[in-house]
């Protein structure tokens, strides 16, 4: 049992993370329409600026120069590159940020190196008891870090003047941008968000259980893609339930892969998150919390 | 584009007409060889030069380890042509770069094979697996591909050291006779989809069944790098040692998790799992209690074996500064075994590429100086070349951070054999 | 726009395609050889996406349904993979009919989905079929997939051998030279296809249901049979696709066919300019051959730094400028690569006059891509 309590712990402090990586995709595709492939290189840079900038200006410190520096990356692309598109499609769009994606993820790759670059988090290795059950504190911290986040992020979008734009420019441009509110800066303030966002869960999946920075990183991101789509487009607490909900799959598949593997075969861990988001869509095309209206293209 | 079609039947037409015209099926006479000595010779020799190829990775994943082959490579064969060359000749190396993309593989292989008379490496599972049987079409020698038993399916391809099943075997051997693990008892296994870790897990299950342990494996991709999930579910089962055939970040990350778990039990990497910087990451303390490396190759530390002690000097001269690991004596043994090939490609007055493939089967017993386990028999096509590995211990003391501990090779390592 | 020009022009380009194997190393040819069957894939997904305004990610999945179909109903049985040995052309049909029939069979769920959702349950199918791949490996040789065997016509192979020796010209012919004509044979006919339904009655229902599905069906289109065409013609495109990669390798592999394919083909048609022919092939020569090239001619270029002194060295340098490469072509070319064409066609050949009215032979615009959408479709 304490088995089963401990897979169910270790998938849901996983997808809380996912769901940091997800609500990224969510909020900048509801507030610019622009399905964003370099989300992962932008996890990866994150965490890399830790990783270099630790050993000089401390942990806490360089986390946060990696939040700023992932948010001032995504402001900068959706400024320089994406408001200047020649066609403003989300189909251009997405395709632009694979281009991005390339040119990030190269220069990253060959900065780290053959190198596991750790991250010289103060947590370490250690993990937390509860009775028979450990849980590394990391992602202990990573499961009350993201429901901070995701509380504040509640705040800012239902109590805040530019959280309510940001829903009101999402929901419908012209007319928003009529009532007042400047549509380039609500897409500013959505790409910043999912740099920090995207900055904090690049700290948690390479710090302990993972061993520190690594290019594969940026693959991570697309493990939340699924958890995006199930929970809604353009939804965050969407991304939250997707999250978990991937986070968990992932977990028990992995966990009860000997249970399993007559049935789907070996490495079904990798395939579940999939199976399971378009299973979904086939039973609700919006996803789980999304609204009919998010389609776009 | 509407009258497309009807041009370009006609262009189509005539073109063939012509092409019948000038059609012929009876080959030319072979050409002479371009030696002035008494040596046939073929593609990528001349009488003055012999031109090899690298296919290798400095753009994808591997990109910095492969840094380190080239370079430790250029250096060596500058070294052998101040020492006069090979069959009187020069040894000039064509480098390119696949990015771990098989299709750049393909092509890029295409353009080199007509000027080189061997391929010293074509690095990475996909891409090699890609030009392989291109290679074996062309009947050329391709080295450097990697461990995985698949490989050694083509007679063309030359093995650095024990496969990875052999490893494999070993390890479990390793576990029973000298780390302590009971027979009856449980050996977890974690490996990559994939001819690498596909190949490791026969071993082990092979091993498993000679020595009477059981096996409980994990498949894994390089994306997996938090291992929680399979940790958990190899302390579930009690395992009494884990066999690992993934990447440096997976090592890590198991060790790390097994420990902080509780599970106090060895785990032994495969070939490439060990990289110094490990001993950098918050896991370092579980790496230096319980992991062991097995290698092909000696790991860079062992400076008694004179063939490390000399590519670890060369390397040192050729980039002062760059990073030391397992890759140095690698591409050092790489570069030895091909230099042997022509060797006897020359001796047996056929330097062309199927003279390197040919001299490659015969040579039954092959010595590098202790880089690799003495006496390499690759005339028996299809089989490991050795059976005897190298076993570590992860070291803070030791240079790139694993220690030798033996050479073994034990039963079931020898009892185990590819297609039966 | 006059049909003479055109036509010549045409007529020349297959002219020199077809000569192309007189004077071109192996290099070019294989390079040719994976551009041909890329460019047969990205038209298929051009009509899909451009046309009839179906996002798929997925289309490497259907590739890899051909290419597999085909390796296993041409192949020998082996003791590792089972194979059926049956004729290659009887095996190439195949490779289009069961991807065309998965792509059928796929259709209904992508019924019920659009835009971005169908894009992204698409890119499930290529995680579930490279999950198959891997594990029914008596099929598909598992991970590290199966040889392929060489293409035949009658006798003729298209391969090194039968006959070992074929020169034409003074230039041997070896496998590379005869699947070049093998290729651009069916890339041709796979264009003017395409080309020929995007025009007809066929292309106008898919934009009809593309540009207002309430619309097309008041209209008396029936939606979801001609979303499900769109779909099957597009798979069967794909499989071809698929069988040709293989013929090209040599070989197949679950690798080949990854998320990475995927991508790369939308890049293709995105970049070509969506729902242009044209667009497709040219998009397919910019996406797969750029980075052969990169790769091949980057270390002449003298600024870079040697590969493993740690400056930027060329294999890097060669990637970053694919990347801005596909940037730059996104923001300052309207329409990709065929629609700045169309532009530079405009300007020279009519300079003073508006752009000229669309005719149904101007196969290459893109069929009313610039219509403004009606709301309820957009969001």
């Amino acid at each position: 049992m304490s088995y089963l309590l401990e897979q169910v712990l270790n998938g849901l402090s996983y997808g809380l993370v996912l769901s940091l990586i997800a609500a990224g995709f969510a909020i900048v595709f509801t507030s610019t329409g622009v399905l964003n492939f370099a989300h992962g290189s932008v996890v990866l840079l994150g965490a890399y600026l830790v990783a270099v900038l630790h050993p000089t200006i401390g942990f806490w410190p360089a986390v946060l120069v990696g939040m700023a520096g992932s948010a001032v990356t995504g402001v900068l692309i959706n400024a320089v590159l994406v408001r200047n598109l020649a066609d403003r499609k989300p189909d251009t769009a997405a395709i632009l940020m694979l281009g991005v994606d390339i040119v990030l993820l190269t220069e990253l790759t060959r900065r780290i190196g053959n190198q596991v670059l750790t991250l010289g988090a103060p947590w370490g290795a250690s993990v937390v008891r509860f009775g028979d059950v450990s849980l590394p504190t990391g992602r202990v911290l990573a499961a009350g870090v993201t429901v901070v986040a995701f509380a504040g992020l509640w705040y800012l979008f239902s109590r805040t003047d530019l959280g309510v734009g940001m829903r009101a420019a999402a929901a419908d441009g012209p007319t928003a941008s009529l009532m007042g509110i400047r549509l380039s800066r609500t897409a500013a303030t959505g790409w910043a968000l999912a740099g920090v966002l995207a900055a904090v869960a690049g700290v948690f999946l390479t710090s302990f259980p993972a061993p520190g920075v690594a290019p594969t990183v940026a693959l991570s991101a697309f493990a939340a893609i699924p958890a995006w789509v199930l929970g809604g487009f353009d939804s965050v607490p969407g991304a939250v339930v997707g999250g978990l909900v991937i986070g968990l799959t992932s977990a028990l598949v992995t966990g009860y892969e000997a249970e399993l593997e007559p049935f789907l075969g070996t490495g079904f861990g990798e395939v579940a998150p999939y199976v399971v988001m378009i299973v979904v869509l086939l039973v609700r095309p919006s996803g789980l919390l999304g609204s009919k209206e998010a389609v776009r293209v | 584009m509407k009258h497309l079609p009807r041009a370009s039947a006609l262009s189509a037409a005539a073109v063939t007409l012509l092409a019948l015209a000038a059609c012929s099926t009876t080959a030319p006479s072979a050409e002479g060889g371009g030696g002035s000595d008494d040596v046939a010779t073929g593609n990528g020799v001349t009488d003055s030069e012999i031109t090899i190829g690298m296919l290798t990775d400095l753009s994808g994943p591997f990109a910095a380890g492969a840094a380190v082959q080239v370079t430790e490579t250029q250096a060596y064969w500058d070294q052998v042509n101040a020492d006069g060359g090979v069959c009187g000749r020069d040894v000039t190396v064509d480098v390119q770069d696949h990015g771990y993309d098989p299709q750049r593989a393909v092509t890029l292989y295409r353009s080199m094979a007509p000027d080189v008379i061997a391929l010293q490496q074509v690095l990475g599972g996909p891409t090699s697996s890609a030009v392989l049987p291109l290679a074996e079409q062309d009947d050329v020698y391709v080295g450097g591909v990697g461990w995985a038993g698949s490989a050694l399916a083509y007679p063309n391809n030359q093995l650095p050291g024990a496969s990875n099943a052999v490893q494999a075997a070993n390890a479990v051997d390793y576990m029973l006779d000298e780390l302590g693990v009971a027979e009856g008892s449980s050996i977890g296994v974690v490996y990559f989809a994939g001819d690498y870790g596909g190949d490791s897990l026969a071993g082990a299950e092979h091993a498993a069944e000679e020595r009477g342990v059981e096996i409980v494996a994990q498949e894994i991709t390089s994306q997996t790098t938090d291992l929680s999930a399979q940790a958990s579910a190899l302390a579930q089962a009690d395992v009494a040692g884990v066999v690992l055939a993934a990447a440096p970040t997976q090592f890590a990350s198991l060790a790390g998790v097994l420990s902080s778990q509780g599970a106090d039990v060895p785990i032994i990497g495969m070939n490439p799992t060990f990289n110094p910087s490990l001993l950098t990451t918050p896991a370092a303390d579980a790496l230096l209690a319980n992991a062991y490396s097995i290698t092909s190759i000696s790991p860079y530390a062992n400076t008694d074996a004179p063939g490390v002690q000399a590519a670890n000097d060369l390397y040192a001269e050729a980039d002062p500064d760059g990073a030391v690991g397992w890759e140095v004596p690698l591409a050092y043994v790489q570069a030895e075994l091909l230099k042997q090939a022509l060797d006897g490609a020359c001796e047996s007055g056929d330097l062309t590429p199927e003279g390197v493939v040919a001299a490659l089967g015969e040579s039954s017993s092959v010595d590098t100086e202790g880089l690799l386990p003495d006496g390499l028999d690759y005339s028996n096509a299809g089989q490991s070349p050795t059976t005897t590995v190298f076993i570590s211990k992860v070291s803070a003391d030791a240079d790139a951070g694993l220690e030798l501990l033996d050479q073994v090779s034990g039963p079931s390592a020898e009892s185990f054999s590819y297609g039966g | 726009m006059s049909e003479l020009p055109r036509k010549a022009g045409g007529a020349v380009l297959v002219l020199v395609a077809l000569a192309l194997p007189l004077v071109l190393s192996d290099f070019w040819l294989q390079t040719g050889l994976f551009v041909m069957a890329a460019a047969i894939g990205a038209v298929g997904l051009t009509l899909l996406v451009g046309v009839a305004g179906q996002l798929s990610l997925g289309h490497a999945a259907f590739a890899a349904i051909g290419a597999y179909v085909y390796a296993y109903t041409t192949g020998e049985t082996t003791t590792s993979v089972t194979g059926l040995g049956l004729p290659p052309v009887l095996g190439l049909v195949l490779a289009v009919g069961v991807a065309a029939l998965v792509g059928a069979a796929f259709s209904p769920v992508a019924g019920r989905l659009r835009g971005i959702y169908l894009g992204l349950a698409t890119l499930g199918l290529v995680f579930v079929v490279r999950h198959l791949l891997v594990n029914l490996s008596d099929w598909t040789g598992g991970f590290t997939g199966r040889s392929v065997e060489s293409f035949a016509l009658g006798g003729f192979s298209f391969s090194n051998r039968d006959p070992d020796y074929l020169a034409v010209a003074g230039v041997e012919f070896e496998g590379l030279h005869r699947l070049w004509y093998l290729f651009l044979v069916l890339a041709v006919a796979a264009c003017w296809l395409a080309s020929n339904l995007r025009a007809g009655r066929t292309g106008r229902a898919w934009a009809n249901v593309r540009d207002s599905e309430t619309a097309a069906a008041a209209m008396g289109v029936g939606v979801a049979q001609v979303k499900a065409s769109a779909f099957v013609v597009s798979s069967g495109y794909a499989g071809l696709a698929g069988a040709m990669l293989a013929l090209a390798y040599g070989r197949v592999a679950p690798d080949v066919f990854g998320l990475t394919a995927s991508v790369d083909f939308l890049v293709m048609i995105v970049l070509g300019g969506l729902g242009s022919v044209t667009g497709a092939v040219v998009g397919a020569l910019f996406v797969t051959a750029l980075p052969l090239v990169l790769a091949q001619y980057s270390s002449a270029l003298p600024f870079l730094a040697a590969p493993g002194s740690g400056g930027l060295d060329p294999s890097t340098a060669s990637r970053i400028v694919y990347g801005l490469a596909i940037i730059a072509v996104l923001v300052f070319l309207r329409g990709g690569l065929a629609g700045a064409a169309r532009r530079l066609r405009q300007r020279t050949s009519t300079p003073a006059a508006p752009p000229a009215p669309r005719t149904p032979d101007d196969g290459d615009r893109p069929v009313a891509v610039t219509t403004p959408r009606s709301k309820e479709t957009t969001r």
